[in-house]
């Protein structure tokens, strides 16, 4: 631990912090472009430069380039080093073009800052400037190149950090060329980050292009609400319309960056078709009339059959508070017929996983420092994105990744594949759960006797599932697996993957509850009557869908409370609009179970540019605000409840009732989360496992995740539209040659859900036996819904 | 002594007020009779076009980040050819206080003064103007600069050719 003395101040830093990090922790921020916490340090920009006075190096040195030492005393505004200073950024800026007024990062620009830190305020070079051809990098990024100074941070970040090949450095000398070889899409998943990372306006958000300026933005600390990581984000809104969401920094999850589907995947707040006001019926009414109406009905029913004819759902979306206050009205209306999630593949596996130990739970930190990760049943492009990165990170430092799966698992890393077929992972999971009896099926002993004993020497061993192919067995056997393979002083973490940025809450909140199938039964035989669905769409998230339609059908009333428009909402009886993420407060609990907080950012409102048609704002006095009326769901229950709609007093009520949440109301937006007290009570009731026997021959369906298009909320956001997949099929070449089919063509797969139309798609690297889809909502895909028993079905030419 | 003072004091108003009599007034009958103001009187903002005849402002929003009183609201739209341009652009005119702040920060000098004064109204909405109201047709008082042939942008000419800038390099070349 180096103490040193920074501007007559005295600092002692862990071993290995540059002296800029140093200077850092004592608030002396030295001015620097290529130094980036994340990316580390390279020394090119020369911007950094301090003096050494005394200790074991001496004279202008770069600080993010010399390690603290004991001794060391530091002037970082010597005289010397101001004109040093001065003189580099003069230097960057001879061929700076003269574009601030044009420039998307103008006002959030480093360079900008440095400059004017710098003191360079009048040209002295009156040569010519150079100037480039700029690319076409696809839907996300803008690309101006005669901005560059040649910081290398995107290359570092595109390819060191997130390992994405088609982005890179061409040219030499003074031609150097940041870009790829031809224009195209970036085709990393992580591409946004050069939008954070670029310290001037080389590479600017085109979907936010030209929309505002920094300090015009309304900003919070905000959590992405795309799937159950909960990474740390910055959402920005002007004008009533959410119009970017940049990474913040959360050392415990993400880190500094997010992926694309969570920084683009905002839309969905300004959806033209978004419902922003309570419907009864089809018809639009004022709220008071709403809820009226929704009392009147309750009342009867209650009355009538009884408070056991009300049913009520929650989904992963909604936040804790929005979960805890629907139980709570459940207990005063007297219903036990709650459930918080639709789907019940997904309820069950996130209850079993929320049932961990917490010591065993590993975060996306543990993850970026792990030294082996075996992946079983989990895509992480698809179901989590950042995952794909965090893993990355540590296959950088030297660990061994190993995927087990029947998909074509991608990721950004060298790692080992394995193509293993659904029932065969659990047979796995099992196996490893016995680690010294080896009881693995035949055709698995090689695999899982070396993942076993590789698990049992690693020394930060991870096993990270996803739930929705493992289900709730699959996710129990894995933890099984994870306490078998532990180690006294090298325990076997495990993270898995759920279905939305809250599953892990519903699922501490469930208790014994029924799941959705027992709430759909009874609405079958008609004794439940009403159901109240809190940002919830059984609709589309119940895997059966010709059963739920039919079902809800049956229903006296069918109430909604959402922020978009889901399939469920054109079935509602009445509707209450609710906010989007960024509209209101509350808080989330991600897949390790971190209690994270988000604050408000801006408040619910058709956007201006879509109540305005692109024209000025209106010339008339008026306190409405058009399309202002959703409000947040724990809101409108505190309402229903007659209860104060005060927060802090809701987050101390629920700390109160239940020990698990725990340090809720002390819980910041801007910090790093707390992970709840204790995890739930394990309790997964043993139920046959319903996989049918199938005929060798007979094609198994398996539905899974994608990056873009089976996300809710994402799906809405139309700049991800050009990124996402048409409709397709996967299928082994094997199976594509035994039933005569090719590449790129279209076929016919016969489903439980009928015969769709899609193109074939050929992967060497899955299992056969096995046709795989995508989710795709908006397609004809949308019907079939992850998380399920592999399918029947049959394939041929169309 | 204070007795001389007190004299004097009560006779001399008198005789200011008797001098001014016979002098010509120095009030005009406005609004019969009109002031002509000095060239840099601080007085209506317009926008003004470069010399091309296009619209200068480039709704970087500078102006309306300077102004002390919050007057100026925009936004920004791209045109086809990558011009960046104000789709709507409004001033508040009954909060403005004609600091002359909003032109100093306009760095395309499309916000200029006029010596306009006559601003009064009982409809608090004539005095809020848009952009057609604003844009004038021609370059005010800055009659040769255009920001876009100077800013590399390759807007006003294509991308290396505007005056001061080497043609855009080729990347695929290792020669020197
Ligand atoms: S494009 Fe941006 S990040 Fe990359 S070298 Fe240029 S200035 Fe640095
Ligand atoms: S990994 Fe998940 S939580 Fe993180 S930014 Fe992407 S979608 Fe959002
Ligand atoms: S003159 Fe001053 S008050 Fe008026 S718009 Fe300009 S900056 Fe604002
Ligand atoms: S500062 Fe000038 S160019 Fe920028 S928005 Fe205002 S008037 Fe337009
Ligand atoms: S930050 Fe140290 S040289 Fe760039």
């Amino acid at each position: 631990m180096p103490t040193l003395i920074i501007d007559n101040q005295t600092v002692t830093v862990p071993e290995g912090t540059n002296v800029l990090e140093a200077a850092k922790r004592l608030g002396i921020e030295i001015p620097h472009f290529c130094h980036h916490e994340a990316l580390g340090s390279v020394g090119a920009c020369r911007l950094c430069a301090v003096e050494f006075r005394e200790g074991p190096v001496k004279g202008i040195q770069m600080s993010c380039m010399v390690p603290a030492k004991d001794g060391m005393v530091v002037d970082t505004g010597s005289a010397e080093v101001l004109a040093y200073r001065a003189q580099v950024i003069e230097w960057l800026m001879t061929n700076h073009p003269h574009d601030c007024p044009v420039c998307d990062e103008g006002g959030e620009c480093q360079l900008q800052d440095m400059t004017v830190a710098g003191g360079h305020g009048i040209r002295r070079y009156t040569g010519p400037k150079r100037t480039y051809q700029n690319q076409n990098l696809g839907p996300f990024i803008a690309h101006e190149m005669n901005r560059c100074i040649q910081c290398y941070r995107c290359v570092r970040t595109y390819q060191d950090y997130c390992g994405g090949t088609d982005f890179g450095v061409l040219g030499s000398r003074q031609r150097l060329y940041f870009g790829r070889f031809s224009d195209g899409p970036l085709e990393s998943p992580f591409a946004g980050n050069l939008i954070d990372v670029c310290p001037t306006g080389v590479l600017t958000d085109k979907t936010y292009r030209f929309k505002s300026r920094i300090w015009d933005l309304q900003e919070a600390p905000s959590i992405c609400p795309h799937c159950s990581l909960g990474c740390a984000v910055t959402p920005g809104a002007r004008y009533r319309q959410l119009q970017r969401r940049r990474a913040r920094t959360n050392n415990r999850t993400n880190g500094h960056f997010i992926c694309d589907r969570g920084r683009f995947g905002y839309g969905y707040a300004n959806h033209p078709d978004r419902p922003r006001y309570p419907l009864l019926g089809h018809r639009r009414v004022t709220w008071q009339e709403a809820l009226a109406a929704l009392q009147n009905k309750l009342q009867e029913l209650g009355e009538l059959f009884g408070p056991g004819s009300i049913g009520l759902l929650t989904s992963s979306r909604a936040t804790l508070e929005t979960q805890f206050l629907t139980k709570r009205w459940a207990a005063a209306l007297g219903s036990d017929q709650l459930c918080f999630e639709a789907h019940p593949g997904r309820d069950l596996g996130a209850r079993v996983a929320a049932s961990q130990r917490l010591d065993r739970t590993a975060s996306l930190e543990d993850v970026r420092n792990c030294d082996l990760a075996v992946l079983i049943g989990a895509d992480p492009l698809s179901e989590a994105p950042m995952l794909a990165l965090a893993l990355r990170q540590a296959a950088r430092r030297g660990a061994r990744i190993v995927v087990v799966d029947p998909r074509p698992v991608e990721l950004p890393l060298a790692y080992e594949r394995h193509a293993v077929s659904v029932e065969k992972l659990g047979q796995l999971l099992r196996g490893l759960s016995r680690p010294q009896q080896s009881e693995f099926p035949s055709s698995m002993e090689e695999l899982g006797g070396s993942l076993a004993s590789a698990l049992l020497a690693a020394k930060s061993p991870l096993l990270i599932g996803g739930t929705d192919l493992l289900g709730p067995q699959g996710t129990e056997a894995m933890q099984q697996a994870a306490e078998a393979c532990s180690q006294p002083e090298t325990p076997c973490r495990t993270m898995f993957l759920l279905a939305g940025p809250n599953s892990f809450g519903g699922a501490l909140l469930s208790a014994e509850g029924p799941c959705f199938s027992s709430l759909l039964e009874g609405m079958e035989q008609g004794r439940i009557k009403a159901l109240l669905c809190f940002e919830a769409d059984p609709l589309a998230d119940y895997p059966d869908r010709k059963r739920s339609r039919a079902a809800l059908a049956r229903l006296d009333m069918l109430a909604v409370f959402d922020c978009a428009a889901t399939a469920t909402l054109q079935e509602a009886d009445l509707f209450f609009p609710t906010t989007a993420v960024e509209e209101s407060t509350g808080t989330l609990i991600n897949n390790e179970g971190r209690m994270q907080a988000f604050e408000q950012v801006f408040s619910a409102g058709t956007p201006l540019a879509e109540s305005a048609g692109g024209s000025h704002p209106p010339r008339f006095f008026s306190r409405d605000i058009p399309g202002s009326e959703p409000q947040s769901a724990w809101g409108i229950l505190g309402a229903l409840m007659g209860r104060s709609a005060d927060l802090l007093t809701l987050r101390s009520e629920i700390e109160k009732n239940d020990h698990r949440f725990a340090g809720l109301s002390q819980l910041e937006a801007r910090g790093e989360g707390r992970r709840i007290a204790a995890p739930r009570q394990y309790s997964l009731s043993h139920q046959p496992n319903i996989s049918g026997i199938m005929g060798s021959d007979q094609l198994q369906l398996l539905v899974t995740e994608t990056l873009y298009g089976s996300e809710l909320l994402s799906n809405l956001s139309s700049c991800l539209h050009e990124s996402t997949p048409s409709a397709f099929v996967m299928l082994h070449p094997q199976d594509a040659a035994r039933f005569k089919l090719e590449e790129g063509k279209k076929v016919l797969l016969g489903t439980p859900v009928g015969d769709l139309t899609l193109t074939l798609r050929i992967a060497g690297d899955m299992v056969p036996g096995m046709a795989i889809v995508p989710r795709l909502r908006g397609t004809v895909l949308e019907p079939l819904v992850p998380g399920t028993e592999p399918l029947p079905c049959r394939i041929e030419k169309a | 002594m204070s007795l001389w003072r007190d004299i004097r004091g009560t006779i001399l108003p008198f005789w200011v007020t008797l001098r001014y009599l016979f002098r010509r007034p120095v009030t005009v009958c406005y609004p019969e009779r009109k002031q002509t103001p000095a060239p840099r009187y601080r007085g209506r903002l317009v926008l003004t076009r470069d010399p091309d005849g296009e619209e200068r402002c480039v709704a970087c929003h500078l102006c309306s980040a300077a102004c002390p009183v919050d007057c100026i609201s925009m936004q920004a739209a791209e045109r086809e050819d990558g011009r960046r341009h104000a789709a709507w652009f409004r001033i508040n005119f009954s909060r403005c206080i004609f600091c002359g702040l909003c032109t100093e920060a306009c760095p395309t000098l499309a916000l200029q003064m006029t010596s306009e004064y006559e601003l009064a109204s009982r409809e608090l909405l004539q005095v809020i103007y848009e952009k057609d109201e604003l844009l004038i047709d021609g370059c005010g008082k800055n009659d040769g600069y255009n920001f876009y042939r100077l800013a590399g942008i390759g807007v006003a000419a294509p991308r290396g050719s505007n005056p001061g800038e080497t043609p855009p390099v080729d990347f695929r070349s290792n020669l020197p």
